[in-house]
């Protein structure tokens, strides 16, 4: 085995997987807050691509902005639909689990739709910002943007957890997903802290599109598959835990390389479901969750 | 006059004009096609009927027995596969693959069900909707079996005793056969002991176990039988459209068949019917506005989900319990009455 | 002996919810198991029926070995339960809530449903005139066509203990049924445990209500901190100082 091609892949792999992990994080934290099983986290994707990259790519009238100002137009604008969003969710966290899923698909369903309404169904390529030609170290060959996705994941990431850890608002956030009775018995406002939740897991999905954007091609369907994929990545890791959304993007994304560099590349997809199918049968709860006894 | 009496008279009066109703509709379902102004109408309702089969089968293993089958469109082309391969191949009739679909479906809907011993809620759902994408790209790269992407064509249509059945007019009572059937079977099974278990689990999972529901058994049940169903309209469908390919047996077609069985009312067999008619009926005749026609889809299911979670079947129940109601329908004065042998399956 | 509980030992995570608790009921009784909140009764039924499977022990019904056994072979043994907080079968009427727990003497199943319709519907009446039967001596007959939820609380106590009794089994194991019942509902309750234990089912019993407890146990079993403490007939047991101290201590703390 060539290890040169292997870190390759796996680099690939971090990539496409950064992009799972910003997807899971919107999933396990609005589980998290509002108790949500938010399917249309895939369309909330699609829709941040759009609104970064339309301003880079000159779609609306032949506008064009530079590729930071586009990513920073596109986090605004979608952890704003994030906070109109709370306002139809908050009825749907209060549901079964089967209305929550139908509610959210039908909510992807208009917003994938409108989008094509708007944009037309075939998608369009982004050039990279950065060049075009890889990257060569030690033999190594890698994608400045692919480095730039990754980085850019990384520093999301970290900015998230200090968010969490040490910021006040972060702190009440945890607070009020934690308990809302309490947390509003506190005077912490529980809605206005899941708006904010949203708010976050729809910017971290814009951020990870329009980043995403240059390697991927942009279409209205573009949700549909990543959002699927970015579900199964945060229940691999553990439905509604932060490091667990992390860990099962990465991990799911490397497994798809891996499988498809060394198994089969068409039965890519395949693969990557069937470890996490065989990783719940083992620890229900996904990678990070916590072993829990179920109430009786 | 004594009391009885009185309940017995009106429960014959409630069973003639049930009958004569149910007379009706038959005579308006055999005569449909020869009424029917085009073809292409008898078509949409033979798909329709395809979506009923499939439809009642996921209202099996969700409505009643809450289980989240979220792979019933790959199940569905486990079946369609299944026929289309043995009638291509080896030349065998429908009559014959249609218990072969079923079979293969139900094997694979087992092993979709498995992992229901295991997790339950949004993992079972995203469980079974990993191993449906399985099954799909199987059937998309499986090339030299499936015919990949392209898909397999030249589906034979069947023949009775000598008798082509092979335009949609005639097409349509081997359809209507297979929809009262697999209606029929549904009512019974989910009528006694089965169904009871099937809604335990369902209401209450610790509690089933404690009562001796066998809930492993009846879980991985509610999975096989939903995927026979789905197996069945796989053979039927495939011997009517003659060419299938895996596109049309992806996860949005689960999403589609979960919608409609929404729609039409979870937990509710009649409402399986109601949905399976209504949505690609809809549809079909929405097609000139396409994509507004999506996005209205899409409103329309946020609506049912957040005002009538029950679907239609629940608008007739709040009808029927309205005041308006209560004039119009003579109320059955023995409610309240235990009726031997009879529970609220519809 | 009857019911054979030894050495018991449950662990979650590093905490010991029960430790080496062995236990013995004898057929007929009505066996009390008391004990301050935490103490491990829940857990001590959870385990015994089904539910949880052991860190270490073993449990013997009628001289045959059942520990870690799945629920629903246990219920089939001969074990019937209820909870501390009301599980009715909530889109269920009454009737079908009892029927449920029927099922599992059931003949019928998937393939009989479909090949032989007369038989299931024989069984089916047979099994409604026992259920009907069973709600009559609890007083709800009345009440079979309703759903079960829509039923007062003390109400949906009954159905929960006719429901278990239809398992026809030959234990009971109760949690907590005189909780949110009045005075008037808890004497009632008093009478029916005796006839149930008169009709030959004995019965393990988890119980705050110590009025009831003293009232219709014959032994009684305390727990604290997952630990048997003490073990005797009623007298005994309200008089032992270590069992006083159990309650005391732990309402001395805020």
């Amino acid at each position: 085995m060539n290890s040169g091609i292997f870190i390759q892949t796996i680099i690939g792999g971090l990539g496409i997987g950064s992009l799972y992990a910003l997807i899971a994080l919107g999933y396990s934290m609005v589980y998290r807050s509002m108790g949500l099983v938010n399917f249309a986290q895939g369309s909330i994707y699609m829709v941040g691509t759009y609104f970064g990259i339309i301003w880079y790519a000159g779609i609306v009238v032949g506008l064009r902005v530079p590729y930071p100002v586009a990513l920073l137009i596109g986090i605004l604008l979608n952890a704003m639909l994030g906070v109109v969003l709370e306002r139809i969710f908050r009825p749907l966290a209060k549901l079964d689990l089967m209305f929550m899923l139908l509610g959210t698909i039908g909510l992807g369903f208009v917003l994938n739709n409108l989008f094509v309404i708007i944009f037309g169904a075939e998608g369009f390529a982004v050039k990279s910002p950065l060049p075009d030609t890889p990257i060569i170290v030690l033999g190594i060959r890698v994608l400045p943007q692919m480095l730039l996705l990754i980085g850019g994941a990384a520093a999301l990431m970290t900015a998230l957890q200090i968010f969490l850890k040490r910021g006040k608002l972060g702190v009440a956030m945890r607070a009020s997903a934690m308990d809302h009775d309490i947390a509003s018995a506190m005077g912490i406002p529980v809605n206005r802290m899941n708006a904010l939740t949203l708010a976050i897991g729809s910017a971290l999905a814009a951020a990870a599109g329009i980043l995403a954007a240059p390697i991927v091609y942009v279409n209205p369907a573009m949700g549909s598959a990543i959002g699927l994929k970015g579900f199964a990545a945060a229940i691999l890791g553990g439905f509604g835990s932060i490091p667990g959304a992390i860990v099962g993007g990465l991990l799911f994304g490397v497994l798809e390389a891996v499988s498809s560099g060394y198994i089969s590349s068409s039965y890519t997809r395949g693969i990557a479901f069937i470890i996490m199918v065989l990783v719940l049968m083992i620890k229900p709860t996904g990678i990070v969750g916590e072993t829990t006894v179920e109430k009786v | 006059m004594d009391d009885r009496t009185v309940t017995d008279q009106a429960t014959r009066k409630r069973f003639g004009a049930k009958t004569a109703l149910l007379g009706a509709a038959g005579c308006v379902l055999l005569l449909f096609p020869l009424v029917a102004p085009n073809a292409y109408q008898v078509h949409i309702i033979n798909t329709a009927g395809i979506y009923i089969l499939i439809s009642l089968g996921l209202n099996i293993a969700m409505g009643f027995a809450g289980q989240y089958n979220l792979a019933m469109g790959p199940l569905w082309g486990v079946g369609a596969y299944t026929a289309a391969l043995l009638n291509t191949r080896l030349g065998i009739p429908l009559w014959l693959n249609l218990p072969a679909s079923m079979v293969a479906a139900g094997l694979v809907g087992g092993i979709v069900g498995l992992p229901s011993m295991k997790v339950r809620s949004h993992y079972l759902a995203i469980v079974t909707i990993g191993l449906g994408e399985v099954i799909n790209i199987v059937l998309v790269n499986a090339q030299g079996l499936t015919g990949g992407p392209d898909g397999i064509s030249r589906i034979r249509m069947p023949t009775l005793f000598g008798f082509p059945l092979d335009s949609d007019k005639r097409y349509y009572y081997v359809i209507l056969l297979a929809v009262v059937v697999g209606f029929l079977f549904a009512r019974r099974i989910l009528r006694h002991r089965v169904g009871r278990s099937f809604r335990a689990i369902r209401d209450d999972y610790q509690a089933a176990k404690a009562m001796g529901v066998n809930t492993a058994y009846y879980q991985i049940l509610a999975f096989v039988v939903s995927a026979v169903y789905a197996g069945a309209a796989g053979a039927l469908y495939a011997h009517l459209d003659t060419y299938i390919s895996p596109d049309i047996f992806d996860f949005n077609s689960s999403l589609f068949i979960l919608t409609m069985t929404l729609v039409g009312g979870m937990g509710s067999l009649v409402g399986s019917i109601v949905g399976a008619l209504a949505l690609p009926i809809l549809q079909e005749y929405l097609r000139v506005i396409k994509n507004w026609q999506l996005v209205g889809y899409g409103v329309a299911i946020m609506v049912v989900v957040l005002f009538v979670p029950g679907g239609t079947m629940e608008l007739v129940r709040r009808f029927r319990s309205s005041r308006l109601a209560g004039r119009l329908w003579a109320r059955n004065p023995a409610s309240g009455k235990v009726r031997v042998g009879e529970t609220d399956v519809p | 002996m009857f019911l054979e509980i030894e050495s018991l030992t449950m662990q979650f995570g590093g905490i010991y919810a029960l430790k080496e608790v062995s236990l013995a009921v004898e057929q007929g009784e009505i066996h009390g198991l008391i004990g301050p909140n935490g103490s491990g009764k829940t857990t001590t039924f959870n385990v015994v029926s089904g539910y949880y499977k052991p860190t270490s022990g073993s449990i013997r019904f009628e001289g045959a070995g059942i520990t870690g056994l799945p629920a629903h072979k246990i219920t089939a043994a001969g074990f019937a339960r209820t909870f501390q907080n009301l599980r009715l079968f909530s889109s269920m009427t009454v009737l079908d809530n009892v029927l449920v727990g029927m099922g599992h003497h059931a003949k019928t199943g998937l393939w009989r449903e479909i090949l032989n319709p007369a038989a299931v519907r024989r069984e089916e009446s047979r099994f409604v005139g026992d259920a009907i039967h069973l709600l009559e001596l609890f007083g709800i007959a009345g009440l079979a066509d309703h759903p079960a939820t829509g039923l007062s609380y003390g109400e949906q106590r009954r159905v929960e203990i006719a429901r278990a009794l239809a398992t026809k089994p030959k234990i009971l194991l109760l949690d907590e049924p005189a909780a949110g019942l009045n005075e008037v509902e808890s004497d009632e309750l008093r009478g029916t445990l005796k006839s149930i234990r008169d009709s030959g089912v004995t019965i393990l019993l988890i119980e705050h209500d110590m009025k009831l407890v003293m009232g219709v146990c014959d032994v009684i079993t305390v727990l604290d901190y997952g630990r048997k403490i003490a073990e005797g007939p009623c007298e005994s047991v309200s008089g032992d100082p270590v069992v006083i101290e159990a309650y005391l201590g732990k309402e001395d703390e805020p």
